[in-house]
């Protein structure tokens, strides 16, 4: 009887075993995607949302059972906002931890540097964030873009204005990459529209006084404002137009506008403001809800755009590779190119370039303390309160 | 030197020249990072640990060579290892006219004046825009040559070392630390202090320049805040504090030593970084204003020439 | 429709121009006390600044503090702060060679930011308490800044009359002037020296706690102050406490001149070009003769 017995534990472990080989999910291990962040540095911030965006992803995924049957993972260094250090970064992923693929970092300049690397070693970038057109235009061939580009921000401020017969506008902007993009891009709209762009000014980052330069826009007195900005210059500009008392008839600004703390900081000044974003939760996307309730869960706090670029992206090569049925770089690749498709994000689809062409940006105006879309027409979800009246009645 | 260590020296070059067979494309990276601090260090120890002279903004000379590199490949198609030598000839000539009236400053008025170059030679590039692509930076043209630039910026990281070690030896040298311990008295014993000041500070120049253009070809992108932040003068200065200023060995020592540590310890830790960085700097002031090596040498009456 | 710069427009920056350059003033006053006294250029100026700046917003933002009476917390907060600088550090190394004390305030700064990072994170915050303008004539003044000009010139007032009037503030001019003779004199030199390190942090923490309610506060906004404070030094001429006034005044209005006339992009570099230029061409200062 004995013998019997051992014969039938010996015949349990070996179907066990058997088992375990037959069921890949566990044999082969996680998909390891890595990615450097800015998690530090000037863009820390921004770049901890983008981490959750992709840690909510992965979440997401394993919750469904997994990619292809196996698990993802993230592994996520940080770059401190250094485009040198992500350099490193990106090699130390792809050549010692031998990541199965890899995401975008955060910041443009970023991208920029990163996607060298990435392109060497012939490894598919999503790129969630980087939104300048000349990152996608340099003949790379495995860079992926998923936001509008930078030019895009403040063309919907400009075709506003030219609809309600405006004339004038005058264009400020940050010294940056980002913000000199937009600007151009916005004095670029303005002039196929017929708007004459009567002043353009940029100023260096951080900086505090604009009296200098909203003096001299009270000269002018244009119709329209618009600035590329960040957040802390958002405001500042906004305060100190106030103060100056400079009223156009439209004033917008980039990035800050979107964020809840612009209304805080501001409260009645920020009445009127427009601000321009890549996502917003009141959008009617597909799967928003589930995706913004989840995202809170996870991380206890309200996701942002660079959380939901974040987590689209990551979604969005998690698509292409099961639609190529693995991970191999040029199917991929060819997947990208071809799909077409709506996220939680808003739209996607990009040319040979991997340049995106059906995303759409959305103008907010702040209304009563709340963010309006006012723009696109297919995205408004109420109408613009035009024009802005003097600092007094707001 | 014993015969020992140039042997040992030897020994190490060999093995740097052949690691490339052997490496994974992060390790070369990482080593040629090193080298690149390694210059860096050792450069600004040529002008401040030799003649006292504080440069607080020693990363302007990186950046020019980062740019002139930059637009030379861009604009006029140049090959990027001469490019990145033009780099180094562009960074002593702007070392030359700037020197050339702010070497008559002393203490902090030459430091403050320095981190000044700096931050106008930022806002200069982001200005003309037409040449240096201002704020949207400049973009290279993409190019794998980890390999070949590996070998410069080694070669740039031995050429300093070994000019630090000939002025040292030198006559030249001995004028220098002269005016470092007192400007006064070297210019009563006749030494033309200015003239070698101005020497020193060129030749301190032309290290970074090029490290600045081969930066800037392997990372194919520069921009005014990516090619001219105080943090790299400040981590200059901390290597040479570390390891010793006015040595030979004392910027190399300090380099590997704090880059090693960065790579290994301080990137799980890299909100104490800075931290780190101030920790290291008031300590290494207050209990070992020499550096390892400096202290080395006084205790053990190890000779001038470590 | 071409910009054509008026003389209501000239009036109007340089309003804004005097009112940025009192702050100036202040802040460098601090900063003057201690190179004149000591030859130390404190390089963690600017960061006590900024802590005095967060310890004005952490009174708003918990107790509703008024901003203005937050002056009375922070400046004797960043009066101890720098009198433990003083006596922990820079002590040792007042009379180092080889630019010590430089190197040693520039550590201590990097590692209070990287500190007020870590604490209060890199998030922007900021005081609403006094916001718009009055209007005189064609001209707009921003209140907070009006307000905050007024407290910036009373502070600086009262430091001067300190140093001119009190016994304290004798000595402490005397050290400035000669060390050696002061200390023969019986002043203790080591006691004069906590006392100008406090004080010219309560000054940076005064500047802190004005611009809080003005400016976006972040761990790196102090930087900048201690440059221009040193600008503002040179310009005044070392040891001669008066200068810093005018100084401030001066750099406050070529920066926003050089704004009004050609780009605030360059806005950055100017203080930098004018400290050059000063310092090559009157090395004494503007008012030379009359500091020490």
């Amino acid at each position: 009887m004995t013998l019997t017995g051992r014969t039938l534990s010996a015949g349990l472990v070996a179907a066990a075993l058997l088992l375990a080989l037959a069921a890949p999910a566990a044999a082969q291990g996680p998909i390891r995607i890595g990615a450097s962040l800015s998690l530090t540095g000037a863009d820390a911030k921004l770049g901890q949302y983008q981490r959750e965006g992709y840690e909510y992803c992965a979440a997401e995924v394993n919750e469904s059972g997994g990619l292809l049957g196996r698990k993802v993972e993230f592994v996520v260094y940080d770059d401190q906002s250094a485009p040198a250090t992500a350099v490193r970064l990106y090699e130390k992923l792809i050549t010692e931890d031998k990541v199965d693929a890899v995401m975008g970092p955060y910041s443009p300049s970023v991208t920029e540097t990163a996607a060298n690397v990435t392109e060497r070693y012939k490894k598919v970038m999503v790129s969630p964030l980087g939104s300048t057109t000349s990152i996608f235009r340099k003949g790379r061939k495995y860079v992926f873009m998923l936001v509008s580009p930078a030019e895009a921000y403040l063309e919907g401020l400009i075709d506003m204005a030219a609809r309600r017969g405006l004339k004038t506008v005058a264009i400020l902007n940050e010294d940056a990459l980002f913000a000199k993009s937009a600007a151009r891009g916005a004095a670029d709209v303005a002039r196929q529209k017929g708007l004459q762009v009567v002043f353009r000014e940029a100023y260096p980052r951080g900086h505090t006084d604009f009296s200098a330069v909203l003096t001299k826009l009270k000269a002018l007195n244009p119709d329209v404002i618009a600035a590329a900005t960040d957040f802390d210059d958002a405001v500042a500009i906004t305060r100190q137009m106030r103060e100056l008392n400079v009223s156009p008839r439209m004033f917008g600004v980039t990035v800050g506008g979107d964020l809840p703390e612009f209304y805080s900081l501001l409260k009645q000044n920020a009445e009127y403001v427009y601000g321009a974003t890549q996502w917003e939760a009141s959008l009617p996307y597909p799967r928003q809800r589930e995706f913004i309730e989840g995202y809170r869960k996870m991380s206890g706090r309200e996701p942002v755009y660079h959380s939901a670029a974040g987590y689209a992206g990551c979604a969005i090569y998690l698509l292409a590779v099961r639609r190529a049925g693995g991970i191999d770089s040029d199917k991929v690749r060819d997947e990208l190119l071809a799909l077409s498709t709506r996220t939680a994000f808003g739209d996607y689809r990009v040319d040979q370039d991997g340049f995106q062409i059906a995303h759409k940006m959305a103008i907010l105006q702040w209304q009563d303390g709340k963010k309006v879309a006012v723009w696109p027409d297919e995205l408004a979800n109420g109408k613009a309160r035009f024009p802005t009246p003097p600092w007094g009645q707001r | 030197m014993t015969r020992g260590f140039l042997a040992g020296l030897g020994v190490l070059l060999v093995a740097l020249a052949l690691y490339p067979a052997v490496a994974t494309g992060y390790g070369l990276r990482v080593m040629l990072q090193l080298f690149m601090w390694i210059a860096l260090a050792q450069s600004w120890n040529l002008i401040s640990g030799l003649t006292g002279y504080v440069s607080f903004g020693h990363v302007a000379f990186f950046g020019m060579g980062a740019y002139t590199t930059g637009i030379l490949i861009v604009k006029l198609g140049w090959v990027w290892g001469v490019a990145a030598l033009a780099g180094g000839l562009t960074a002593a000539g702007l070392a030359f006219v700037i020197g050339w009236p702010c070497l008559r400053l002393k203490g902090p008025y030459f430091a403050i004046s320095m981190l000044g170059l700096n931050e106008a030679l930022r806002v200069l590039a982001s200005y003309f825009e037409g040449l240096t692509g201002g704020g949207y930076g400049l973009s290279l043209p993409t190019l794998d040559a980890s390999g070949p630039i590996y070998y410069a910026m080694g070669g740039v990281a031995v050429a300093v070392t070994a000019l630090v070690h000939l002025i040292v030896t030198s006559r030249f040298g001995l004028r220098l630390m002269t005016i470092r311990e007192d400007e006064v008295a070297a210019e009563a014993m006749g030494i033309a202090t200015f003239r070698y000041k101005l020497y020193a500070f060129v030749l301190s120049a032309v290290g970074p320049g090029i490290v600045g253009g081969l930066s800037a070809r392997d990372h194919g992108y520069i921009e005014p805040i990516s090619v001219f932040p105080i943090v790299t003068t400040i981590t200059m200065i901390v290597m040479v504090l570390v390891g010793g200023k006015g040595t030979i060995w004392g910027p190399v020592l300090g380099a590997t030593l704090l880059f090693s540590f960065q790579e290994l310890v301080w990137s799980h830790f890299i909100s104490l970084h800075q931290l780190l960085f101030g920790a290291i700097m008031v300590a290494m002031v207050l209990a070992m204003p020499r550096g390892i090596l400096g202290a080395l040498r006084q205790r053990y009456g190890l000779p001038r020439t470590i | 429709m071409n910009l054509v710069i008026t003389p209501t427009m000239i009036g109007q920056v340089v309003i804004s121009g005097l009112l940025a350059g009192s702050l100036y003033a202040l802040v460098a006053l601090g900063l003057g006390l201690i190179f004149g006294i000591m030859r130390v250029l404190n390089v963690a100026h600017g960061p006590i600044l900024m802590l005095g700046a967060y310890t004005t917003y952490w009174l708003f933002s918990t107790v509703e503090l008024d901003p203005y009476l937050s002056l009375l917390v922070s400046m004797p907060l960043m009066f101890v702060l720098g009198v433990l600088l003083q006596k922990l550090f820079v002590r040792h190394v007042v009379d180092a060679p080889g630019l010590s004390s430089l190197l040693l305030t520039f550590g201590v700064a990097i590692a209070i930011v990287n500190i007020a990072q870590l604490a209060f994170t890199s998030n922007l915050r900021s005081v609403e308490s006094l916001t718009g303008s009055f209007a005189l004539g064609p001209f707009a003044f921003s209140k907070a800044r009006v307000v905050a000009c007024g407290f910036a010139v009373g502070i600086t007032a009262a430091a001067f009359l300190f140093l001119q009037k009190t016994r304290l503030g004798k000595a402490m001019r005397a050290v400035s002037q000669n060390r050696e003779i002061a200390q023969v004199c019986g002043i203790n030199v080591q006691r004069i020296h906590m006392l100008a390190f406090g004080i010219a942090s309560a000054l940076a923490a005064a500047g802190g706690s004005l611009v809080a309610v003005m400016v976006a506060i972040q761990p790196g906004m102090g930087q900048v102050y201690t440059v221009k404070s040193f600008v503002v030094i040179v310009l005044g001429g070392v040891g001669h406490y008066p200068g810093a006034l005018v100084g401030g005044l001066l750099l406050g209005l070529v920066e926003q001149l050089s704004s009004l006339f050609l780009t605030t992009q360059v806005n950055e570099a100017v203080a930098y070009i004018v400290l050059v230029l000063v310092l090559l061409l009157r090395p004494t200062g503007l008012f030379p003769g009359r500091s020490q």
